[in-house]
């Protein structure tokens, strides 16, 4: 019993650097930005205001502004990108394909690729001249250019189709690698019962991603919730622009915060309410996401039970 | 118990460089005699830092101990890095000098006080353009030090406008609406566009403004929004401008510039800070010209106004406070003729009043149809009216246009235009 408390202890040991580590740069950074909330911090100047933050939240049109924007892009960009990640995971998948290993990198490329690097590249490609709009006239699809950077609708296309091709590899890999290692029996087994290809994918394939498919939900959920890359280089470059993007289209949470820190006047305090508030979404989507896959998850087992039953 | 020592010496020894910074801020003053290195922070590789360049190199050749640390980083950086360093409390790592845009002068000394330094004492700011002195001066104190011009002009393509019949009287003088008309015919005539333009830069804004000698602000730093018939206007222009088909829609600085560059528009309206830009195409030399840039139709406005511009802030905390202020005194509040060379270099406008009489400023300019240019451009920056930017200057230009859209698709009139910018301008200065 002595030697069980000694081993406790040293355990505790090793991780106290860790832990005074995790406490300086995560701990008290987290609980600080709280205090800041109940804060009118500009600058130096600080000045406790309790809940005024909170109150200022609720009748910032920007910020709901911010928040529709986010939005707009998770719902439409993140199943998309999914979806079509699966799609070609499953593709790649396949052992009659050939130049697997060329296919697989050309279309995980995208992700290593810097993100200020491919948002220019996207810019310059939809500008009034560049070389889309003057491809479709070539092609006779369109008869004058599309000023693709100036409306909100083709700007946050333009803006989705971006990150569609910048992180659809990315998500592909984890798919892929969670297709490698079902047994290739199941599906073996599966067709000598007479299952073709598709149901082989829908009842064998895509049930046994479905930790992936959560996951990445997960992650994707949180990256765009936290989206600040792409909008700014995107909108970039005006001399002394004053919206973020067309109508402030590319205005996103995380660019509100960094308009309000350093564009704006250093609201500090009210900036972080604003992280505050993507926190507590954060949280909410993703409490959503892990109980959707849990009542699946029973779901599917009630079903097995059934069946097993049924079969006897 | 050997063990344990040996788990907490690798701890602290893990934690311990993080804290090492901390010592530093010990370190001794440099003495007065030994070598000494003034750090600059600014933006413009094509403007302001061989700007700053060409001022050090002078000062540098009458005190040899005094090297120049020139950091260049993005306008964006410049502005985060400096706030981050200020808000942080830490005395590590800022610049001697840096540059702010004029906009946020005001703020920045409000809201971090005690980190820039009053210049009242230490130059005579009567030579300077009034307009610039104004926008460092807070409760009393100087605490910017001016340094370019951003006077507007009405910069033109004399050749691809004689296409349309349109000569240089026809701009002299004339009000945004007239200016827009002119636009339209040109069209018309020619099937090109008139100017470029993005329409989330608020820019034209601030200029129009300026020309009325108005603002989001009274001189008191109140909101002043509801009842500015300047910023009604200038709406109404905005509108017209982002309707009608004589602007080429451009997204940000690259493809606005390049507009100019490559001919597709033969107008350009904006601060003399561009001419650097114009002066690009060189097969376009002695096509431009320039005129006054245009008033706004309300009683008070005037064809001179301003828009951008910078000026030189020294740091509280900086490692060579007194050695930067000595060198601002002998090269940028002293020394006409390096306003000369600046200007003939880079083609910058500074707002020293003396140097707007010597030689390069009177001299006339091939580029620009052969006109003493930067001359009668300095002449105009004297009648440019001034304004209180306040505190909150980027607030409300975000207030403004996020709430336009919905005026130019006529989704709103103008007067519930401006009551949501006004309500908004106010929440966010909450």
């Amino acid at each position: 019993m002595a030697t069980e408390l000694k081993r406790k202890k040293v355990g505790w040991y090793f991780i106290t650097p860790v832990g005074i580590l995790l406490g300086i740069f995560l701990l008290y950074p987290i609980f600080y930005s709280l205090y800041l909330t109940l804060t009118s911090t500009r600058g130096t100047l600080t000045q406790f205001t309790g809940l005024a933050n909170y109150r200022k939240l609720f009748s910032d049109p920007s910020f709901f502004k911010a928040l529709k924007n986010t939005f707009r892009i998770l719902f439409l960009q993140v199943p998309l990108m999914l979806v079509l990640a699966l799609i070609f995971a499953a593709m790649l998948n396949s052992k009659k394909l050939k130049f697997r290993g060329f296919f697989r990198t050309a279309i995980f490329l995208p992700s290593v690729t810097s993100l200020i690097a491919y948002t220019i590249l996207f810019k310059m490609l939809f500008a009034y001249d560049g070389l889309v709009n003057s491809t479709l006239i070539k092609i006779h699809l369109l008869d004058a250019p599309i000023a693709w950077m100036q409306a909100p609708g083709t700007a946050t296309f333009v803006l989705i189709l971006a990150m569609i091709w910048r992180w659809t590899g990315y998500n592909m890999i984890f798919y892929l690698s969670a297709m490698q290692n079902i047994s290739g029996d199941l599906y073996e087994a599966a067709s000598i019962d007479g299952a073709s290809s598709s149901q082989g994918f829908f009842k064998i394939t895509l049930p046994l991603l479905k930790p992936m498919i959560l996951f990445t939900t997960v992650m994707s959920t949180i990256g765009t919730l936290q989206l600040f890359d792409e909008p700014m280089n995107f909108s970039a470059g005006g001399t002394t622009a004053s919206m973020v993007g067309p109508d402030n289209c590319f205005l996103t949470l995380s660019v509100y915060i960094y308009n309000l820190c350093f564009k704006y006047t250093p609201k500090f305090g009210y900036a972080a309410t604003v992280s505050y508030a993507i926190l507590i979404i954060v949280a909410i989507l993703t409490i959503i996401q892990f109980r959707v896959s849990e009542d699946s998850d029973v779901r599917l087992e009630r079903k097995m039970a059934k069946a097993i039953k049924r079969g006897n | 118990m050997k063990k344990l020592l040996i788990i907490m010496v690798a701890a602290i020894l893990t934690v311990a460089p993080i804290f090492a910074n901390g010592a530093k801020e010990a370190a001794p003053v440099a003495d007065d005699n030994g070598p000494k290195t003034i750090t600059v922070w600014c933006w413009d590789p094509a403007f302001n830092i061989p700007v700053m360049e060409e001022a050090g190199r002078r000062y540098t050749e009458a005190h040899p101990e005094v090297t120049f640390n020139i950091v260049e980083m993005a306008k964006a950086d410049v502005e985060q890095k400096i706030q981050t360093i200020l808000a942080s409390g830490t005395k590590d790592g800022l610049p001697d000098i840096c540059l702010v845009e004029d906009y946020n002068v005001q703020k920045y000394v409000t809201y971090y006080p005690g980190s820039f330094v009053d210049l009242s004492d230490d130059f005579n700011f009567d030579d300077f353009s009034d307009y610039k002195t104004s926008i460092g001066s807070v409760d009393g104190g100087q605490y910017s030090f001016p340094f370019d011009s951003g006077v507007a002009g009405l910069f033109y393509r004399t050749d691809m406008l004689k296409e349309a019949g349109i000569t240089a009287a026809d701009l002299e003088n004339i009000t945004w609406d007239e200016f827009c008309d002119l636009g339209e015919k040109y069209t018309a005539k020619t099937g090109k566009f008139f100017l470029a333009g993005d329409p989330s830069d608020g820019g034209f804004f601030r200029m129009m403004l300026q020309s009325s000698g108005k603002w989001y602000f009274d001189e008191d730093g109140n909101v002043d929004v509801k009842n500015n018939e300047a910023l009604a206007k200038a709406i109404e222009i905005y509108k017209r401008m982002y309707n009608e088909s004589f602007r080429k829609p451009t997204s940000g600085w690259t493809e606005w510039v390049s507009a100019i560059n490559t001919g597709d528009v033969p107008t350009i309206t904006t601060g003399i800070w561009i001419m650097g830009s114009i002066r690009q195409a060189e097969d376009q030399s002695g096509l431009w010209d320039v005129a006054p840039v245009p008033r706004l139709d309300v009683p008070g406005s005037v064809n001179a106004s301003n828009l951008g511009g910078s000026s030189w802030c020294v740091l509280e905390n900086g490692q060579q406070k007194n050695e930067a202020i000595e060198f601002l005194q002998e090269t940028f509040a002293s020394d006409a003729d390096f306003y000369q060379t600046i200007l003939v270099n880079q083609g910058a406008v500074g707002s020293y009043k003396a140097a707007i009489t010597g030689s390069a400023y009177s001299a006339n300019n091939e580029f620009f149809s052969n006109k003493p240019i930067f001359e009668t451009m300095g002449q105009w920056s004297t009648q440019i009216p001034m304004v209180n930017v306040g505190l909150f200057t980027y607030d409300a230009d975000a207030a403004v246009m996020a709430n336009v859209q919905d005026y130019y698709d006529g989704k709103a009139t103008l007067e519930e235009t401006l009551d949501k910018i006004d309500s908004q301008l106010r929440n966010a200065m909450l």
